[in-house]
């Protein structure tokens, strides 16, 4: 915490702060070598060489640009749904909802963009995203009302709404929304004036700067805004913080509908910005890979762009070595679940 | 849509028998999460034990050609994810919904790694032949009843048995009181010199078991086949069962029955054409279940205010060490 009383201050934080911060990125740093060593051994017995593997990963994703652009691109959705994700998680509310949040939101967004009859960019794209970013947060609030009116377990109830979510997107892209031209179920395109436009030089849509600018800014309000002390007040002891006299139950229903808002933010960026049509398969794990990030980058932004560069990387070269060395790129999911473990572990043992 | 075919008499038999049937392995993962819980422990990796189990009982299958061999193999995969469960949990004490989560995933991956590896991902599916139903002598010749509950395919009859051994362990033997008074006052358990760590670890694995035997009745007996997350939610509906049934193992089997119900009545409207006659779009049936469960557990905490949940569920047990004070 921010103290103001802190004997000596580096910058925001006190010397005491800097060593227990230094201390968790080298538990991180650890855990993440632990990993990569036992995901070698899945590559291994899958058939490839480890060494080969990861190198093909490193050098395939970062050995041209366009491969650069590619783990850019999958950066946007993982920060923007893990930064929700890490204020929901800081003050213990689980929402494992995100994928569902996501695809609603991409479907409200995009839903919009296709009918919508104003075709200017400047009204057609914030009208969008301010669907999607809606959609993602009521359908967050939803689990977050059951939970503060009668206790119902937000793990259970925003997992299942994820159902709900895919069904409503499989109906609208394969009746109301549906290009007619194909054969499988997928909705009419965009229009172009509803695409993001590209950042210059690196070529990445404009969902990234969004992530990016929204860093510094979800770090200014869990650190130095009454939200931000409440959120931690919440997470540190739910029992506590009501005898305190905070309203805990109003908390958790901002938790939901914030990291809801963020996860149908990622999800119509993702449309207007990659996909440009509803289809099927929007959400492509990112809502369970996300969890994945905010964990590895301790809940905090920062940590949390590390996260998912590191883990787009691992994604974009999984799909390199799926080529090169014949090893399924699901392997890749088993490594990011095997970072998470070995943390947990390791927090444990540098704890005792 | 013709709603006679749906509900009618003749249709009313076989849609209680396919309730019967849809409804157990969802209710054996349940039924294993209860006791689970009643220990203390909130094992939300469900949804990858299960699956977990279901891939290894589709290989066991395949590749042995015996429908036992596969589920023995389902059975022993899903104690190997619980006893990870169970390692993080119990051993190490990290936050057991984390650990949920992560091996859900872990096992999302890992199933389709190895079904990848071995089988590509464009060739032809595997199939197997489901196992046939088993139609019990006398008992199934009752009208009516007969063929609902006695005309079942030999994995539900199991499944039955399984069902009724928790119930028994958990109310009728001394294991059984250990694992409620874990779940409810772990410090007397452990003043009794019992060992709470020990216990959970027990009540993790049989409930890996009962969750690696559902996904081994989903595959072996219902489907034949193994695709990416198969087992499409239904270890998360066992969880939501569970509360339904407020932690016991007969009301949580009872609404593993209403969840299968409905699954069969969705699918037979499906069948019946809902949707493409009526202008009801099929995913609402699809999404049936699902909502049907959410609605179900608001209803039953709504209801009880949770005053039937373990009290100490979801916190690890932390002995207190000897030194500080005395």
């Amino acid at each position: 915490m921010a103290s103001a009383t802190a004997p000596t201050k580096v910058g925001l934080l006190s010397s005491e702060q800097w060593r227990t911060r230094l201390r968790s990125l080298f538990t991180v740093l650890g855990a993440i070598a632990v990993a990569l060593v036992l995901g070698g051994g899945i590559i291994a017995v899958a058939g490839g060489s480890p060494v080969v593997a990861y190198a093909d990963m490193v050098t395939g994703t970062f050995g041209s640009r366009s491969t650069i652009r590619l783990m850019l691109v999958d950066v946007t959705p993982l920060l923007l749904i893990g930064l929700g994700l890490g204020i929901a998680f800081r003050g213990r509310v689980w929402n494992i909802g995100a994928e569902g949040q996501f695809v609603i939101g991409a479907a409200a967004g995009g839903a919009f963009a296709i009918l919508s009859p104003i075709q200017e960019p400047a009204v057609l794209i914030p009208v969008a995203l301010i669907f999607g970013v809606a959609a993602g947060a009521g359908w967050g609030w939803i689990v977050g009302k059951l939970q503060a009116a009668w206790g119902v377990n937000e793990v259970i109830s925003s997992l299942l709404l994820n159902y709900v979510a895919i069904f409503t997107v499989a109906y609208l892209v394969r009746q109301p929304l549906r290009d007619r031209e194909y054969y499988l179920p997928q909705s009419e395109p965009i229009p172009a004036a509803a695409r993001l436009p590209d950042i210059p030089v690196i070529d990445v849509h404009v969902g990234l700067l969004i992530g990016l600018v929204l860093v510094p800014i979800v770090m200014y309000a869990l650190r130095l805004t009454p939200f931000g002390f409440r959120t931690r007040m919440l997470g540190m002891n739910r029992d506590a913080a009501r005898a305190a006299g905070l309203d805990t139950k109003r908390l958790v229903v901002w938790m939901m509908v914030i990291s809801g808002a963020f996860a149908g933010l990622a999800g119509i960026v993702q449309v207007l910005g990659v996909e440009s049509r509803l289809t099927n398969n929007l959400d492509a794990g990112f809502g369970f890979t996300a969890i994945i990030i905010a964990l590895l980058g301790r809940l905090r932004p920062i940590g949390i762009v590390l996260a998912s560069v590191f883990i787009a990387t691992l994604t974009i070269g999984g799909d390199i070595v799926q080529r090169t060395q014949q090893v399924p790129r699901a392997a890749v999911f088993v490594v990011q679940a095997l970072f998470v473990i070995v943390l947990l572990v390791a927090d444990r043992l540098v704890r005792r | 849509m013709d709603w006679g075919s749906i509900l009618g008499p003749a249709a009313l038999i076989p849609l209680l028998n396919a309730g019967i049937r849809l409804a157990m392995p969802t209710g054996l993962a349940a039924v294993g999460e209860a006791l689970c819980q009643r220990a203390g422990v909130l094992n939300l990796s469900l949804e990858g034990v299960m699956l977990s189990g279901a891939l290894a009982s589709f290989l066991g299958t395949h590749y042995s050609g015996h429908a036992w061999v596969g589920v023995a193999a389902g059975v022993g995969a899903g104690m190997a994810m619980a006893a990870l469960m169970a390692l993080l949990s119990v051993t190490f004490k990290t936050e057991q919904v984390i650990n949920g989560i992560v091996i859900v995933i872990l096992a999302g991956g890992a199933t389709s790694l190895v079904y990848d590896k071995l089988f590509g991902v464009t060739s032809t599916p595997p199939r197997f032949d489901t196992l046939p139903s088993l139609k019990i002598p006398l008992l199934g010749s009752i009208p009516g009843v007969g063929s609902v509950l006695f005309d079942q395919n030999v994995l539900v009859y199991v499944s039955v048995v399984a069902v009724g051994s928790v119930w028994w362990i958990l109310y009728r033997t001394r294991f059984g009181l250990s694992v409620r008074a874990a779940g409810e006052r772990p410090d007397a358990v452990d003043a009794a010199g019992v060992s709470v760590d020990r216990i959970r670890w027990y009540a993790l694995l049989a409930s890996g078991a009962m969750a690696g035997l559902g996904g081994a009745v989903l595959i072996v007996a219902q489907l034949g086949l193994f695709r990416d997350n198969i087992t499409a939610g239904r270890g998360w509906v066992a969880i939501a069962l569970v509360i339904f049934g407020r932690w016991s193992p007969l009301r949580v089997t009872a609404g593993a029955l209403l969840f299968g119900l409905t699954d069969a009545l969705q699918l037979r409207i499906q069948a019946a054409g809902g949707g493409v006659g009526t202008g009801v779009p099929f995913e609402l049936f699809q999404a049936l279940p699902y909502i049907v469960t959410i609605a179900v557990v608001v209803a039953a905490t709504a209801g009880a205010r949770g005053d039937a949940q373990p009290k100490a569920l979801g916190v690890p047990y932390e002995k207190e060490v000897g030194g500080s004070e005395n």
